[in-house]
């Protein structure tokens, strides 16, 4: 099991984003990544998440979404995380809008890791423990510690 | 006794797989309509539809076929005629064969082979 930490850091995290459009909040993920030196090519990216979107939704339903790509446009698999100030569409299939939106971003020979860790962030996306500590998180440290505190203990191999 | 299945890939193959069962002394054998996992993820779950270039090669559906064999020497009949069939097990794609323990039975005898 892919451990979230590996592709994920404190610096890669918000809380509070407006995004009124699902562009905008796309772009405030890539901007994360980024600034954490993450994404060389931006604007390659956030067209290739938007591309993918477009291919079919990414909204799983109860408040949370994970848009994704995998692209030249990185060389390095690697995750960011927002927290909306504002519920945002993303055609999910209860109809409900996301809160918590998650990207993840890699390149195009990765896609063994990337399918395991869209199957390792939906499932810790169903956890209603998981998703009430980061809608109330204060502040993105704690939006980020609540994510990071859903990987297996260190020592526990899987 | 065991239970052996078979998951088939290539449904082109059925006829020359039964023939095979049949040969290697399977007299009988119930066939499910089956579907890989990557293929349902990547066609049906909308989070993971950007995989079907990835899931490439699979075909829509696959056949598995469950047959109850009480004699080891049918298997060793099997495995050769199965492979010859298909193009090989140890190939990716083909498909899959194992066993597993049968600890109760009920049913006509004409279920387990003849061999």
């Amino acid at each position: 099991m892919p451990t979230l930490s590996a592709y994920f850091g404190p610096d890669r995290c918000a809380v509070d984003v407006s995004a009124p459009t699902k562009a905008d909040a796309v772009a405030a993920l890539v901007d994360l990544l980024a600034a954490a030196g993450k994404a060389p090519d931006r604007d390659a990216l956030v067209r290739a998440v938007m591309e993918r979107e477009a291919l079919a939704p990414t909204g799983l339903g109860s408040d949370c979404a994970i848009p994704h790509a995998q692209t030249d446009a990185v060389t390095e698999t690697s995750l960011a995380a927002i927290r909306l100030a504002e519920p945002l569409d993303f055609s999910a299939p209860d109809g409900t809008p996301a809160r918590l939106v998650f990207l993840i971003a890699g390149p195009k020979d990765s896609a063994a890791l990337h399918l395991r860790l869209l199957s390792r962030l939906a499932r810790t996306l169903c956890d209603p423990a998981f998703r009430a500590a980061a809608i109330a998180a204060p502040d993105a440290s704690s939006f980020a510690a609540a994510f990071l505190a859903t990987d297996p203990p260190e020592n526990v191999t899987a | 006794m065991k239970l052996l299945v078979l998951v088939l890939n290539d449904e082109r193959h059925m006829e020359g797989v039964l023939e095979a069962y049949i040969e290697a002394g399977v007299p009988g054998a119930t066939i499910l309509d089956s579907e890989g996992m990557g293929r349902f993820l990547a066609y049906k779950v909308p989070l993971f539809a950007d995989f079907k270039e990835f899931m490439k090669g699979n075909k829509p559906k696959n056949k598995t076929i469950l047959a109850v064999v009480r004699d080891d020497g049918v298997l060793d009949r099997l495995r050769p005629l199965i492979d010859a069939v298909i193009g090989g097990l140890s190939v990716p794609g083909n498909g899959i064969m194992f066993t597993v323990p049968v600890d109760w039975f009920a049913g006509p005898e004409r279920a387990v082979e003849e061999a």
